[in-house]
């Protein structure tokens, strides 16, 4: 009996964290599926739309990189349970396509794990909740501390921001975030509402 | 050591290896779940946690331009707490009150305590005292900038410091410096108000909470220099410049037990027999050693500071006395308090002009609540009181504004009866924009004589912008009188006062529903009866310094006040007037006047009361009237605008190298308020820096930035990114290694038992 019981708590013990790592993903994928119905509301409606009744949160914006064909609902705040279910528009931050620097910050397995692949010159179109879309361009990437991001909130050019974890590839947090900078090239185009 | 060696050996030998293969499995079992849980562990608390920015609790707006905040998950940390104790002694028509403010530090830290607190618009804040441990420090009046710089300076050398700065009238803060790890620190100040009285009742109100203002946005906030690079631009400024500091945190009282308590004590001293004597929002526990004398006490102990508090006295006698003249002698001088009742002249006598009434209700977030339900209680009272004669119209407003006739209508039932309905859909919320709804209301576009013209402004006056409104007031107001209505529990007296002032009107208070149907029926007394106008006083020997400068009119069964500054006690003052179209006059002899406390603080007070309306309405330069309130306030030892009370404590008390904490304590909301009406549904931070889109502009933006939770600041210009790694990548690993293990140790128990 003892054999059995040892490879088996294992086993249990094994699952169980398996488990709560597809759960991590799992919720990802699905919040997200959920966050698309809300965002499409929204942009309807003009109202902020709660995703699910018992949400803190509701979806602000649309990033999408057409070449990579990454798509993701970004929300409003970037709480960690804000994360966990889609990127965050970090607050005290301006909205996209506004004068400044708009922030999103996604976790770098899940929402933004396609940031790896964007490359600079890449399009970034991002939707805001009242129907406008922004086109910006990659222009440049670093890697940062997360209190030394250098981002100049007062800048007075249009730009954007996306943050995930670095490295890319580390299984544990760290301090170090990788920041892609983009700047915005068309405002306001309207000229793409198939993805609405 | 392999497996396969183990199966040719002998029985006692393949146990022991067995044994051995056994615990290295298990090590490395344990090893693998060590791994995991440590991993689990280490995405929770990350390692660099001690290179964190030391974070201070502060308001998001002490944040000068370009600083950036954020709300932490962490909430409130064990913050400073604060006591109240006040004691007031009446004496005759004055009332001594003494403000003692516990602050207590049980954190760890050197903290720097600010507290913003309201006084009555008409106290004269005299002394300030500091109590530390067995020492007393007393407090200088200084000009307001050097009071502040003696302040800082005392705070930087580790020196215990209190300084008290006026930011309203009404409005208070006082600063500590420098409270120990477990200490508690206390700060008294003491200041000098007048009685109330109105008609046979007498009265004293304690504002107890600074109630969350509306601060409307600025137009414009930079200056645009043309580009023709000729120098010349333009820029608006802010209609609140001080915004910051008259915003407190407030405390949700859903999810927070309300703090701040607050002691009451009232010594009594009526100078003639007491009638009842009531309290109106608090229970009290009232004992009388004699007739003229009463010892008012909470029945309960202490009670939060969420409500104001207020006593109401009247005579045994049937009739109050309608004449009341005090004196002070202070230096070289005598000063004369006078009250004195124009007798009521009977409605029947006249010949009553009708009247044109606009009606004006506040409807903004922060009169949500009980609030609410008060004004609309009496504006329906009113529109019941009005004759068919009368014309009126009903305007409300928040940050929108709705005119409910085009013009003044006739007072005949089907307008009535859709202005019931009108005001029976009413409801709270939004901004409060005050100014727009005054201009409307004050625009007479009817310019007919026959009619008295009348503005009845029913609101809590939960405003930072009230400079604005008196400009306005005192700009448009015409032949209109404006009649202010306070409503709710903690109303801005100051605004109310001031408005009703420069408006010629009068100031009603409601602070319950009980209380609607007796305070609109001595208003509408007010409005229906003939005013007291024309006013004048005259001394027949003395050389007077008068104040109120400009004598305002008198509605029925109010006292006129007067303060003076005499070079003589000798002779008489003439009082004389018109009631309606009578006139009056009355002749007070001033040997006669018996002794008061505290009078010179309070001429003093009201004549730089004065010297502020006349700056207001520009008939005195700024720089001369900030002379004559520096001048006073200076020989009359007051805090005002201008000057501020500093203590220091001489003994350094914190080390050097030990860092400093602000601590903004919080406050309640006013009892009744609804916070979620005042500050939105969702905890909004502060507006962006950068432009906001244009058809975002409602006005609740600014009210949500009356923040409520402690942030941590950041250095400017930066941008604190979150953390954005999940451990799931981790746990799987872990979980697939901890599968392995199990599969190896059961294929390995299947080699183990499959020979036998």
């Amino acid at each position: 009996m003892r054999r059995v019981i040892l490879p088996l708590a294992f086993a249990l013990i094994g699952l169980i964290l398996f488990g709560e790592g597809a759960y991590i993903h799992a919720k990802a994928l699905l919040a997200q599926v959920l966050l698309e119905r809300a965002f499409a509301q929204t942009i309807a409606t003009g109202q902020p739309v709660k995703p699910w009744r018992w949400a803190d949160t509701w979806p602000v914006a649309r990033i999408e990189v057409k070449r990579l064909r990454a798509s993701a609902i970004a929300l409003a705040g970037s709480s960690g349970q804000a994360l966990a279910f889609g990127p965050g528009h970090v607050e005290q931050t301006v909205d996209a396509g506004e004068r400044g620097v708009a922030v999103y910050s996604a976790h770098r397995d899940t929402h933004f794990h396609f940031l790896r692949d964007v490359t600079i010159g890449d399009e970034i179109d991002v939707t805001r909740s009242d129907g406008k879309m922004f086109r910006y361009r990659a222009d440049r990437s670093e890697v940062v501390r997360f209190d030394q991001s250098g981002i100049d909130p007062l800048t007075g050019r249009y730009e954007l921001v996306l943050s995930t974890c670095w490295p890319f590839d580390a299984l544990t947090s760290g301090p170090e975030r990788y920041l892609l900078h983009a700047t915005m090239i068309e405002p306001d185009s309207r000229q793409d509402k198939s993805g609405s | 050591m392999t497996i396969y060696d183990a199966c040719e050996s002998s029985p006692q030998i393949r146990l022991s290896r067995r044994m051995r293969i056994a615990l290295f499995f298990l090590v490395e079992g344990v090893a693998a779940l060590a791994i995991g849980f440590a991993a689990l562990f280490v995405s929770f608390d990350p390692v660099w946690s001690a290179e964190l920015p030391q974070q201070a609790v502060l308001r998001p707006s002490d944040a000068r331009s370009g600083s950036l905040l954020f709300k932490t998950d962490d909430g409130y940390r064990d913050a400073l707490r604060l006591g109240v104790d006040v004691d007031l002694t009446v004496s005759g028509p004055t009332v001594r009150a003494r403000v003692t403010q516990i602050f207590r530090n049980p954190t760890k830290d050197w903290v720097e305590a600010t507290y913003v607190y309201p006084l009555p618009a008409g106290g004269a804040v005299d002394t300030l005292k500091m109590v530390v441990g067995d020492r007393i420090v007393v407090g200088d009046i200084k000009e307001r900038q050097q009071a502040r710089a003696i302040y800082e300076q005392a705070k930087q050398n580790g020196q215990k410091a209190a300084l008290t700065e006026q930011e309203r009238p009404n409005i208070f803060t006082n600063s500590v410096a420098n409270i120990g790890p477990g200490e508690t620190v206390l700060v008294q100040i003491e200041y000098q108000e007048p009685v109330q009285q109105n008609g046979s009742e007498f009265s004293l109100r304690v504002p107890m909470v600074v109630g969350p203002r509306y601060n409307p946005r600025p137009v414009v906030q930079s200056v645009d220099l043309r580009a023709d690079g000729s120098g010349w631009g333009a820029t608006t400024t802010d209609p609140v410049p001080d915004r910051d500091r008259i915003s407190s945190e407030v405390l949700d009282p859903a999810t927070n037990a309300p703090i701040n308590p607050t002691n009451i004590t009232v010594h009594l001293n009526a100078g003639f027999p007491l009638g009842e004597v009531k309290s109106h929002f608090h229970q009290v526990r009232i004992e009388s050693p004699d007739n003229a004398t009463r010892i008012v006490k909470l029945a309960e102990g202490p009670v939060p500071a969420d409500r104001d508090f207020e006593l109401t006295w009247k005579p045994a006698a049937e009739k109050a006395p309608s004449v009341g003249l005090f004196r002070e002698h202070v230096g070289n001088s005598d000063y004369l308090l006078a009250f004195v009742t124009p007798p009521s002249v009977e409605q029947a006598q006249q010949k009553q002009l009708p009247r044109e009434v606009i009606f004006v209700i506040d409807n903004s977030g922060s009169m949500g609540g009980t609030s609410i339900i008060q004004a609309k209680a009496s504006l329906l009272y009113a529109l019941g009181r009005l004759q068919p004669t009368d014309r009126f119209n009903v305007i409300r407003f928040d940050d929108t504004m709705d005119m409910l006739f085009p013009a003044p209508v006739a007072a005949n039932s089907a307008n009535i009866g859709n202005a019931t309905s009108f005001v029976s859909a009413i409801q709270a919320r939004g901004g409060t924009e005050m100014v727009p709804a005054m201009r409307a209301a004050l625009s007479d576009t009817n310019h007919d004589d026959n009619y008295v013209r009348q503005v009845v402004f029913l609101t809590d006056g939960a405003i930072g912008n009230e400079q604005q409104l008196f400009e306005t007031i005192s700009a448009l107001r015409g032949r209109s009188r404006i009649f202010m209505v306070g409503i709710g529990s903690a109303p801005n007296t100051y605004l109310m006062t001031r408005a009703a002032e420069l408006g010629r009107g009068t100031f009603t208070h409601i602070g319950s529903v009980e209380q609607v149907d007796e305070r609109m029926r001595d208003l509408f007394a007010k409005l229906e009866n003939p005013a007291v106008t024309n006013l004048s006083a005259k001394f027949s020997e003395a050389t007077a310094d008068l104040t109120p400068s400009a004598m305002p009119d008198v509605y029925r069964d109010e006292p006129l006040v007067l303060a003076a500054k005499l070079d003589k006690l000798a002779g008489a003052v003439e009082i004389k007037g018109r009631i309606g179209d009578r006139p009056w006059s009355v002749t007070l002899p001033l040997a006669n006047a018996a002794e008061g406390k505290g009078l010179s603080k309070l001429w003093a007070r009201r004549k730089i009361a004065d010297a502020e309306v006349a700056r207001t309405t520009r008939q005195a330069s700024p720089e001369d009237a900030d002379k004559t309130i520096l001048a006073l306030a200076l020989e009359h030892q007051l805090v005002t605008r201008l000057t501020s009370l500093v203590a220091v404590d001489k003994t350094p008390s914190r080390p050097e190298g030990e860092p400093l904490k602000l601590s903004e304590l919080p406050l309640n909301l006013p009892a009744g308020w609804d916070f979620a009406k005042v500050f939105g549904e969702r905890p909004s931070l502060p507006a962006a820096p950068g432009e906001r889109r244009a058809d975002a502009g409602n006005g609740k933006v600014q009210l949500a930035a009356l923040k409520r939770s402690p942030v941590a600041t950041q250095r400017p210009g930066t941008i604190q990114l979150p953390k954005t790694a999940t451990d799931a990548e981790l746990k799987m690993i872990a979980g697939v290694i901890l599968l392995t293990v199990s599969l190896l140790l059961l294929v390995f128990n299947r080699r183990q038992t499959s020979p036998q």
